[in-house]
């Protein structure tokens, strides 16, 4: 290989790296077109942990994306004039790439708590989240107490995680990575049972085999939108619009679109004092 | 800079949630010494299969072959999602389908099987590597003295093969101590699922951090160690023709 | 057919071919050996001396012809006894012994341990039993104070002599030497030509490849030399080196009694 070649190649490998080194800069799977600039311009970009049916789902195709909230994230970006752009993000580090501007919003199925409050800020509550213990079926698990002693399934990084750590007396925690990684050792028998959010443990009964919901689990938790901390403008115009969401009847026909039941008389007038 | 102190190496957490981070890093331990002992057997087993002489082993030959470029080929991480989805649903006993052996969980096993059938194709190229290296004399003085393939191997080939080639067995060995990460794809709770835990609940990344130092504390000595014994192996062992020294 | 007693000569050749590839290393060789005679084999490199050696311990097999060891034929498919693979393999190599011009010691043993492996291994010696028969022969080569040395540790010269020990642990019948002077320095040759002159005297059948023309006048009942894999000229040493009939043969001892 002659010298001139060489040196392409070389140059060319270097680039690679260098391309490779700054698309991988954070470990999120990025899969929309990164933003980055928060809140300038018209583009609302939201990062969001894909997919975790029926709140965020893909689409058509592996880019578009579809879910309750993401069409309540349109809706109110609507409100606000801009448009809403999502990115795919993992959701062990949404938050830290929220702290970093990698996005304006985190609209991921997010329940609001004291210690997220530390360091983000949350809307007013748009869902009333409830746990659900999804277990094979005809499991003798029925209840929060019969998860004592048995293996369960949570996803990374969840209050469903934080509540079988905290709440119960389960044998082993084990969490993993997505909603729907649970399915294959649910019914391989691998872990007894596995605690999400109520939809998502429903949509996951209804379309894989094997598996059904034994329980609901009360937990009292809300939903909220998350912005930077400090962004105070930001959060005034989001909790207008939720507002206006809820009074106009927007929010009760995403409930029956995507829950298919009703939105609570508690949450629509429902509001969150910001810490 | 300062995001990056705050986010990577925050002490006060790392020393809150040490406990955690070692218990994680004692799994990653105990998965990497129990696979990687298997893995050292099992890559010799091949390497011997991998070299019967004779016509009619030859089929013991070509599917030795043929393993040894499967797992080879196909990645780690893959083939531990494939063994842990699939073993339960095997019609085998269910204490073999779903092992909790010795205490640990389906997924500790899952994770030791499928760290022992790659690394040891990986360590059977090495070993094969040692036995080719092995003076073809060695062979000869040996079947010529009345020992069979089996004693010749046994005596005189393998020990010198396998003094020649620990320095690369090392390095895979580090190296399968590093891919247990992988394990935690299936929710076993070794040093990187404990450190993204702990970021995914507090949104910082010291954990992981704190993991990465524990790793670095085994894996540099055995990285000196493995130059050691390069050093020593080229001082010890000539090749080819004998040293004639006088005396 | 027995070992001992059968009249005719310990080791036979008869029409020996060995090819390697394309190429016809050994050419239609026959060769008698009686019991306790030694041959000295002499010829230019790529004559095929080496290929013949090894021929009769069968480490290469022969592709034509038939080598008789006591009577038995050892080349399969010369016999018909196709039941019994590897019994010549056996058969040949405990009663045959060689030694290698590259010694081939086991690095990882003592040169002890290198003389007791194979007949604890292969005859089932006890540990004992080959010990004390292998510092015996460490003695007999000279070298009693050398049995817990690494080969690496020891002169050519040494581990040669270690070489011939080990070779002999096995009671062979017949001794095989591949050239085994020849990677030596020359102050070390003469105490391995020593050793296998004392072997010539006590009566041991050998073959010995050399180049070590006066060695082989002195200890040889019979010179073969080997020409493009067929044997040119034989006899005793007074005829073969000192009236040579043929031109080659001339040529070659020219050549190589003259440094």
């Amino acid at each position: 290989m002659g010298n001139s070649r060489l040196t392409a190649l070389l140059a060319a490998l270097a680039l690679c790296a260098i391309a490779l080194f700054a698309a991988g800069c954070g470990d999120d799977d990025d899969d929309g077109a990164g933003g980055g600039d928060g809140g300038g311009g018209q583009t609302l970009t939201v990062g969001s942990d894909v997919p975790y049916p029926p709140f965020e789902q893909f689409g058509e195709s592996k880019t578009e994306f579809t879910g309750f909230d993401v069409e309540l994230v349109e809706a109110v970006a609507e409100k606000l004039g801009r448009e809403a752009k999502f990115v795919d993000t993992s959701f062990d580090t949404i938050f830290r790439d929220l702290a970093q501007g990698k996005f304006d919003m985190v609209a991921s199925a997010t329940t609001i708590t004291p210690e997220r409050e530390k360091t983000v800020d949350f809307s007013d509550p748009y869902y009333l989240a409830e746990q659900a213990i999804l277990v094979k079926e005809g499991s003798d698990v029925k209840s929060a107490e019969d998860l004592a002693d048995m293996t369960v399934g949570v996803q990374q990084g969840t209050t469903g995680q934080e509540y079988v750590e905290e709440e119960t007396e389960a044998g082993e925690v084990r969490p993993y990575p997505e909603g729907p990684d649970m399915v294959t050792p649910l019914r391989g028998g691998t872990i007894d049972a596995a605690v999400l959010d109520i939809p998502v443990a429903e949509k996951l009964a209804e379309s894989q085999p094997g598996i059904e919901v034994s329980a609901e689990i009360k937990t009292g938790e809300e939903y909220g939108l998350v912005v930077q901390q400090g962004e105070e403008d930001l959060l005034d115009e989001v909790n207008e619009a939720l507002q206006e969401i809820k009074d106009d009847g927007t929010l009760n026909d995403l409930y029956e679109k995507w829950l298919e039941v009703e939105a609570p008389q508690e949450l629509l007038s429902a509001t969150h004092e910001a810490s | 800079m300062d995001v990056i102190l705050e986010q990577y190496f925050d002490l006060s957490l790392m020393a809150e949630h040490f406990d955690d981070v070692l218990a994680g890093f004692w799994i990653t331990i105990k998965l990497s010494v129990v696979a990687g002992v298997l893995a050292l057997f099992w890559g010799l087993v091949l390497a011997l299969l991998r070299q019967l002489p004779g016509k009619p082993l030859m089929p013991v030959r070509f599917l030795t072959i043929a393993y040894i470029d499967v797992f080879r080929g196909i990645p780690l991480l893959m083939i531990i999602l494939l063994v842990s989805g699939s073993l339960p649903f095997l019609p085998i006993p269910e204490s073999i389908a779903i092992p909790r052996w010795f205490g640990q969980p389906d997924t500790f096993w899952y994770g030791v099987i499928a760290l022992t059938i790659t690394y040891g194709a990986y360590m059977a190229e090495v070993y094969r590597s040692g036995i080719e290296g092995v003076p073809g004399g060695q062979m000869e003085a040996a079947r010529s003295l009345g020992m069979n393939h089996r004693q010749a191997m046994r005596n005189v080939i393998v020990p010198q093969a396998v003094r020649r080639v620990i320095p690369p067995l090392l390095n895979d060995y580090i190296a399968l101590m590093k891919d247990t990460t992988l394990v935690s794809v299936i929710a076993l709770n070794e040093a990187a699922l404990v450190g993204r835990d702990v970021q995914s609940s507090l949104f910082n990344s010291s954990a992981l951090t704190l993991g990465a130092i524990m790793f670095l504390v085994v894996t540099l000595p055995l990285a000196r160690f493995v130059d050691r014994q390069i050093a020593r192996e080229h001082r010890r062992f000539s090749r080819g023709a004998p040293r004639v020294e006088t005396g | 057919m027995d070992e001992s007693g059968h009249g005719g000569p310990l080791l036979r050749l008869k029409g020996v071919h060995k090819r390697f590839g394309d190429l016809e290393v050994l050419r239609g060789i026959d060769l008698d050996v009686k019991g306790g005679e030694v041959i000295c084999v002499i010829g230019a490199s790529g004559s095929g001396k080496s290929t013949l050696l090894r021929c009769i311990n069968l480490l290469e097999p022969p592709d034509e012809g038939d080598i008789y060891l006591e009577g038995r034929s050892i080349c399969k498919g010369a016999d018909a006894r196709s039941g019994e693979a590897g019994w010549e393999l056996d058969y040949v190599r405990q009663r045959v012994g060689i030694v290698f011009q590259q010694f081939n010691l086991f690095p990882h043993r003592t040169a002890l341990q290198n003389v007791t492996m194979a007949p604890q291994r292969v005859l089932g010696r006890g540990r004992e039993e080959a010990r004390s028969r292998a510092v015996e022969l460490l003695e007999r080569v000279g070298l009693g104070d050398k049995f817990d040395q690494y080969p690496e540790r020891l002169s050519g010269g040494q581990q040669q002599r270690v070489a011939i020990a080990r070779a002999l642990a096995m009671d062979p019948h017949v001794m095989l030497f591949d050239e085994v002077t020849s990677a030596l320095d020359p102050e070390l040759v003469k105490e391995v030509l020593d050793v296998i002159r004392e072997l010539a005297d006590e009566g041991m059948t050998m073959v010995i490849v050399t180049h070590e023309m006066n060695f082989a006048r002195d200890l040889a009942d019979q010179i073969v030399f080997l020409e493009e894999g067929v044997i040119l000229e034989q006899g005793p040493p007074a005829a073969v080196l000192d009236n040579p009939r043929e031109e080659r043969t001339k040529r070659f001892l020219g050549l190589v009694l003259e440094h």
